[in-house]
């Protein structure tokens, strides 16, 4: 794997926009971070003027637009540093580290590739999509969200995927119920031979994907979110458990360094 | 040491974490995260929370043993120009001395910081901080293997920091750290639990400062051996009221993880700063606080 060119950046706003309920792409301008990007690598973002906040906070890279040096992010507010960003305007300069961590690989043999995404854990997969779209690989998403509110970036997806299924929690729109009962359905369908699962999601979602595709014995990475203080391996704050480790003595990795990408069946979710 | 400036065990990693974002032959003085004499996991997430202006610790030590470190991570610190002081901590006086006996052997060492204060291990490290006894008893141990400088971190999460401090002057050391972070908990008000696995942790950042500065000007009234400054320091202006309430050196430390390139910025601005007040040297700043 080549080494990331980690650094600090200043990177221009150039675009904010509200795809969803309390959820906001942010465009930025930044050309070696645009250039560099892959699907799985987050940025660390420095919020400006807040008082009282001490860390960065990390984002996903959503999508690039390499030609015009462009890379988004998508978050929902959650809290102060989120609820800061949405007050930026166009032209001002934002201090980002990036790329940070490691990305999301397709293995040679894969023939269809699975995303399930639940809620914003389908910011990283428009540039998965952009990255690996190639004519022998099949893309199929399952995605949940709460309620329709919530849905963002299909159409931008739906140009690179064959098939987009989706369930929101209160049936407003698409399938009611949760995407991972969809997504067993169609395993439950379908030769196992040459997919391979692609996660980002809650935790709850997290841990029952991982039961699936450890009883099928399919493939699957997951990208985890952790709390970080620094993103790039110093304050080992983002500690995840190794499943080797489940009895005795553990064993941890670290998110920011040597994830945010894991083998699905290595590590243990947290409570 | 170049000068004053150093980096705090446990935020700078082995260094190497920083190379592509800092000169790090600029820094007068690296302290490496703690190696123990065995390898440790560290602490169950969550290990760490954001409050106010400061972050709550509990991270548990984690590191890959002395050998690990000679054989992983001794490479590239090898490499660098500047001192690097390795951060040792033990379960028992003994292997306090045992670490720095075996990292003794090593040219690449500048000097030891004995981490006598870390508020997130269950064993041994309470007693070594807050017991006058057991400190100085621990820092002659190692003062008997090693001719190198011999630094002792301290807790202000005791009654007198002072009496702690004479105790490792006493006991053969070189200097003091002051201060490692301040015992904290925070709770998390929609779930009714603790935010750290450990329910408490150590609390860090521009929050502590001020009591960080109080500690250090009580250990410098307390002792005579050289206080290295601590707790809060983001720019270069912190770091001078450490200098002039009489530390004669300082260590950045949760900064370095909101802005990896801190100890640059500090410098620059330190340089800055003594030219425009016509001073030769920063040390002509160190104690020189009016009352």
């Amino acid at each position: 794997m080549t080494k990331n060119i980690t650094n600090i950046y200043r990177a221009t706003v150039v675009n904010l926009e509200n795809v969803a309920l309390d959820t906001f792409k942010l465009t930025l301008h930044e050309p070696t971070l645009s250039t560099q990007a892959k699907p799985g690598h987050f940025v660390n973002i420095k919020i400006p003027d807040c008082d009282g906040i001490l860390w960065r906070r990390p984002f996903s890279i959503h999508n690039t637009e390499k030609q015009q040096g462009h890379f988004d992010i998508l978050f929902k507010i959650v809290g102060k540093g989120t609820n800061n960003l949405i007050g930026r305007t166009a032209g001002e300069k934002l201090d980002i580290i990036g790329p940070l961590g490691n990305s999301f690989t397709l293995d040679e043999n894969t023939s269809e590739a699975i995303i399930v995404a639940g809620g914003l854990g389908i910011a990283p997969f428009p540039l998965f999509l952009k990255h690996f779209e190639r004519h022998d690989i099949k893309i199929t998403i399952f995605y949940g969200v709460k309620t329709k509110e919530n849905i963002c970036c299909i159409k931008d997806m739906a140009e690179h995927v064959a098939t987009i299924f989706y369930t929101t929690e209160d049936g407003s729109e698409g399938d009611k119920g949760y995407v991972t009962d969809l997504m067993h359905n169609y395993l439950d369908r379908i030769d196992l031979t040459g997919r391979q699962l692609f996660v980002c999601g809650p935790t709850p979602m997290l841990k029952t994907v991982r039961a699936l595709t450890i009883s099928y014995g399919i493939r699957a990475q997951v990208s985890v979110e952790n709390l970080m203080a620094c993103g790039f391996g110093a304050c080992m704050g983002c500690a995840v458990r190794l499943a080797r480790s489940a009895e005795g003595e553990p064993e941890y990795r670290l998110a920011c360094k040597d994830g945010p990408v894991f083998n699905m069946d290595e590590i243990l979710f947290n409570d | 040491m170049i000068n004053p400036i150093m980096v705090a065990s446990g935020t700078f990693g082995y260094a190497e974490e920083f190379e592509s974002f800092v000169n790090l032959n600029k820094i007068g003085g690296i302290i490496t995260k703690t190696v123990t004499l065995e390898s440790r996991p560290g602490n169950p997430p969550p290990r760490i929370a954001e409050t106010s202006s400061g972050m709550l610790n509990s991270i548990g030590l984690p590191n890959v043993g002395v050998e690990g470190f000679i054989r992983l991570k001794m490479p590239f610190l090898k490499k660098l120009k500047t001192h690097v002081f390795v951060n040792v901590a033990g379960k028992t006086t003994e292997q306090f001395s045992q670490v720095v006996e075996r990292l003794d052997q090593l040219e690449t060492v500048s000097g030891y910081e004995l981490n006598f204060s870390c508020p997130n291990v269950k064993e041994g490290g309470l007693s070594f901080s807050s017991d006058p006894n057991t400190a100085e008893r621990a820092t002659q141990l190692v003062r008997k293997v090693t001719q190198k400088p011999i630094i002792a971190k301290l807790t202000p999460n005791v009654t007198s920091i002072g009496q702690i401090g004479k105790a490792v002057e006493n006991g053969g050391a070189d200097a003091v750290s002051a201060v490692n972070t301040f015992v904290g908990l925070a709770i998390d008000t929609q779930t009714f639990r603790p935010k750290l696995a450990t329910i408490t942790g150590g609390l860090s950042g521009p929050a502590i400062k001020p009591i960080a500065l109080a500690k250090v000007y009580e250990l410098v009234k307390s002792i005579s051996i050289p206080v290295i400054g601590i707790g809060g320091i983001f720019s270069f202006n912190d770091a001078l009221e450490y200098l002039i309430v009489g530390a004669t050196a300082f260590q950045i430390g949760t900064a370095n993880f909101v802005n990896p390139r801190v100890t640059e910025q500090i410098l620059n601005d330190m340089l800055l700063y003594c030219e425009n007040h016509n001073i030769n040297h920063i040390e002509e700043v160190i104690g020189s606080i009016k009352i």
